[in-house]
Parts: structure tokens; sequence; C-alpha cells
């Protein structure tokens, strides 16, 4: 059996505290509280490492997340025209492997049918003959020169790409 | 030499100084195609003077006039054509062009100064020409002079495709 003593100043206790709970302003005193301070006494570092991410993850269902994002709306959003300004195609396309290209796709015969010809054929051949006749001579010259600094082999604008 | 070594040089010489043999293969075609237009032309105007005073016209290469008229003809030939887009007939079969020394599209004053101070190079026993093999920059007297370059300016990259292009495509479309 309870004693009655006991019970009554529990009973005293409770309504104590409610009634000082009633007559406190929280809002007032959650106004004297930092924040900022609170925060940043809290080892964020320490928390996450409690978190068992995976195991977070595994519970989501992503399937389900995603159909219900509305992708169009999303993309409707996307500024296209801005995201393809920031990228630099001419690097890009700096990047890629022509060579191989060709020799792995029909890009190949598609260039050939279209751009093909005995005439081009033999323009690039005289052209590329011509050149190796250059640097031929060009060799010969700078040995017989005995040139000790190596001569720039184009004007600045157009090595750095700014002129035609 | 194969012709895939040719095109793998070509493209890694593009914007380069172009060298004395396509600089005289381009010279030598100019010559070649402003001469037989010139012939073409005299011959025409010969007919023509024929028909309207019914007297033979023959014209020579002693004759001062026609001597003036062709070296006018030449110098309209180079110098239009270094003006207008800084290469003639020659230099575009061969994929060169004229450029200012440092590489920017040569300017039209330029390009007739060019045409003004080329045969300088031939007057001086064609020592002028000399600069294209000994001058660091290949530049012959009378680019130094008109302040311009010769570059190579053909796409050699299309080149370099077309000739991959034409080494992969399939054996059963080539003609028999």
């Amino acid at each position: 059996m309870t004693d009655p003593l006991e019970t009554l100043a529990q009973g005293v206790a409770e309504r104590v505290l409610d009634l000082i709970v009633h007559a406190l302003d929280v809002n007032a005193l959650v106004q004297r509280v930092d924040v900022n301070a609170l925060v940043g006494r809290v080892d964020v570092n320490a928390l996450m490492r409690q978190v068992d991410v995976n195991a977070l993850l595994d519970q989501v269902d992503v399937s389900a997340l995603l159909g219900r994002a509305d992708v169009n709306a999303l993309l409707d959003r996307v500024d296209v025209g801005a995201l393809l300004s920031r990228v630099d195609v001419n690097d890009l396309m700096r990047r890629v492997d022509m060579d191989t290209l060709v020799e792995q796709t029909d890009l190949g015969a598609v260039i050939a049918k279209s751009s093909g010809g005995a005439a081009t054929e033999a323009l690039d051949a005289a052209r590329g003959q011509a050149v190796g006749l250059d640097q031929f001579i060009d060799r010969w010259a700078q040995r017989v020169l005995r040139r000790k600094h190596p001569a720039p082999p184009g004007p600045p604008a157009l090595l750095n790409g700014q002129a035609e | 030499m194969s012709a895939g070594t040719h095109a793998d040089r070509s493209v890694t010489a593009q914007g380069h100084y172009a060298g004395s043999v396509s600089r005289f293969l381009a010279y030598a075609i100019d010559i070649t195609a402003s001469s037989a237009v010139f012939g073409l032309a005299l011959a025409a105007i010969s007919y023509v003077a024929k028909v309207v005073t019914g007297h033979e016209v023959s014209w020579n290469k002693g004759n001062a006039i026609v001597a003036a008229v062709f070296v006018a003809w030449e110098f309209l030939y180079f110098g239009y054509s270094w003006a207008a887009s800084g290469r003639t007939f020659g230099m575009a079969v061969l994929g060169i062009r004229v450029v200012m020394a440092d590489g920017t599209p040569v300017d039209p004053r330029r390009g007739v100064l060019r045409a003004i101070v080329f045969p300088l190079s031939f007057l001086l026993c064609g020592l002028g020409f000399l600069g294209i093999l000994v001058q660091r920059e290949r530049r012959a007297l009378h680019d130094l002079i008109a302040g311009t370059a010769v570059v190579y300016a053909w796409d050699a990259r299309a080149a370099r495709l077309r000739f991959l292009a034409r080494e992969t495509e399939p054996v059963t479309s080539r003609p028999d």
C-alpha cells in the first residue's frame, strides 16, 4: 500500500510543476537562448559518424522517390543555354581522338562518301608531299646554318589559335 | 613515305611558316595560270581587232605595250588576290596563305604593297627569295618589306580524316 502522505506530496508536487510550466513564457525563454553557441557546441562529425548512411539509404525507395519527381517540370527549370555556354566545346573536341573514332566506327565511310573524290585525294597528297619536302629542305637549311636556337614554327597568333 | 605519314605531318604543320617548295609550286601555278589567262585574252582581243579592222593583228613579246599590259595584269592578279583573301589561285591549290607577320589576316594595303615590292626579290638576282630558306620566319625580302609572312592554311585535319576514311572504307564499296 502506498503511503497516503507520499501520494499527497506527489500530487502537490505535480500541481506545483503544472502551475510553474503554465506561468513560464516559453517564447521569452527561447529568445534568451543563444542557438548559435548551442549549435557550436555540437560535434556534427561525431554525430554523423554514428549515423549508418547505408542503412539509411537502404530504407529509401529510390524508385518511388523518382516516381514522385516531375522530371519534365525539373527540366523546364534548367536553362540549357546557360549550361551550354559554360561548356568549352573546343576543348571538348580537342579531347576527342578522331583517328580512333574514324577507325572504330562507320564515320570513315560517311566521310569518304561525302568528301571523297579523285581531285580531293590528289590535292591532299600533293599538299602533303609539298609539306614533306618543305620540312626536308628546312632541316638541311638548319643544319647548314648551325642554328643553336630553333626558329619559331609559326606566327604567335596562329600558334595560339587566335587567328585563322 | 606513305600518304599517311604526310597527312600526320601536315596536321602538325598547320599555322606554321610555309616552306620553299610549297611557295615555289604555288608561284609556278600562278604564273602559268595568269599567263594562260593573259594569252587567251590577248588572242580574243586580236580576233576582235581583226574582225573589226579587217587587218591581221600580231602581238609579240617585244611589243612594249603588250609587255606593260602584262606587267600590269600580273600586278593586278597578285595584288588583288593578296589584298582580297591573302591567297592566289596557286596558293589556294597548295594550301598556303599570306598573313601579317603576327599571324592575323593580311591587311589589304599590305597585300597591295607586297605585290608592288614582289619584283624586288627577283631584281636582286633572286637573292630576295633566299630569306625563305635562311630567315628564321621563312620570310622573303618582299615579306619583310610588307610586314607579311606565308603560312600553311589548309584544313589538314580534314585531309587526315579523309585519308583515314579511305583507309577504313569497306573493300566491298570500292569498284573493281
